[in-house]
């Protein structure tokens, strides 16, 4: 039988394979797409499903949270922060930030490991 | 009959799951946080440079008020989304792949005139 090992570097969690992940599923969806009220819920959920996926696919031993944010342009401010608590040696989280003309999104993972 | 050691009846034993009393609960935290978000935002204007450390700030404090609940074994995330209110548009979502058994999240939305804020506390148990 194989062993198991937690963490060499293939199954840890690595930020910018996430990061290029999400982008990517961002700009599938957003696309050259300007802000709609009536399908921006629709673009959020297929975001984090898409991402979220994609993830999964990477066959980690990790528990996925995404979040995803968009906010139609207009000069307003938006912050966002987050804190966690957790093991910081197997645990990560990635932050991803994506604008055109009419909106702004941000997408955070946070990836929590199972095995300790 | 070999004897190995004293026989304790249920040799080692492992919990995979939260006591029901030490179980994030989404509705106790969604208190905790509403009851944060009430206290520290009531009359608070949207001042772009107070709301880095704000927003920061307002993570930190209830990611430690949550800590204090007593959830057993959860690791925790918090994120809070603090937005300047001129009528713009804004949609937020969330997905988890996780043990639906076990994790849980809650979140809570404060409005004034002049901001809004979005906390979404997660919980994660590790066995």
């Amino acid at each position: 039988m194989e062993e198991f090992h937690p963490h060499n570097d293939e199954m840890i969690f690595n930020a910018d394979e996430a990061h290029n992940i999400v982008k990517e599923c961002i700009e599938s969806v957003l696309g050259k797409a300007d802000y709609n009220h009536n399908k921006v819920n629709q673009w959020t959920a297929a975001i984090v499903e898409q991402s979220l996926t994609h993830l999964v696919k990477l066959g980690k031993t990790y528990k996925y949270i995404v979040t995803c944010a968009v906010m139609q342009r207009s000069g307003a401010g938006l912050h966002t922060a987050s804190s966690c608590f957790w093991d910081t040696t197997t645990d990560g989280t990635c932050t991803v930030r994506w604008e055109n003309r009419t909106m702004n999104c941000i997408v955070n993972v946070f990836a929590v490991a199972i095995i300790l | 009959m070999g004897e190995l050691g004293p026989d304790d009846g249920a040799g080692n034993t492992y919990s995979l799951r939260p006591g029901l009393q030490r179980r994030f609960k989404s509705s106790t935290v969604k208190e905790c946080i509403h009851a944060i978000l009430k206290e520290k935002l009531a009359n608070v204007q949207y001042i772009p440079e107070e709301m880095p450390q704000l927003t920061k700030s307002l993570s930190e404090i209830i990611k430690d008020r949550l800590k204090e609940e007593g959830f057993d074994r959860y690791k925790m995330v918090v994120q809070v989304v603090i937005g300047e209110q001129r009528g713009e548009g804004v949609n937020m979502a969330a997905r988890c792949f996780w043990d639906a058994d076990t994790d849980s999240y809650a979140h809570d939305v404060f409005m004034n005139d002049s901001l809004f804020c979005v906390v979404a506390a997660f919980g994660c148990f590790y066995y």
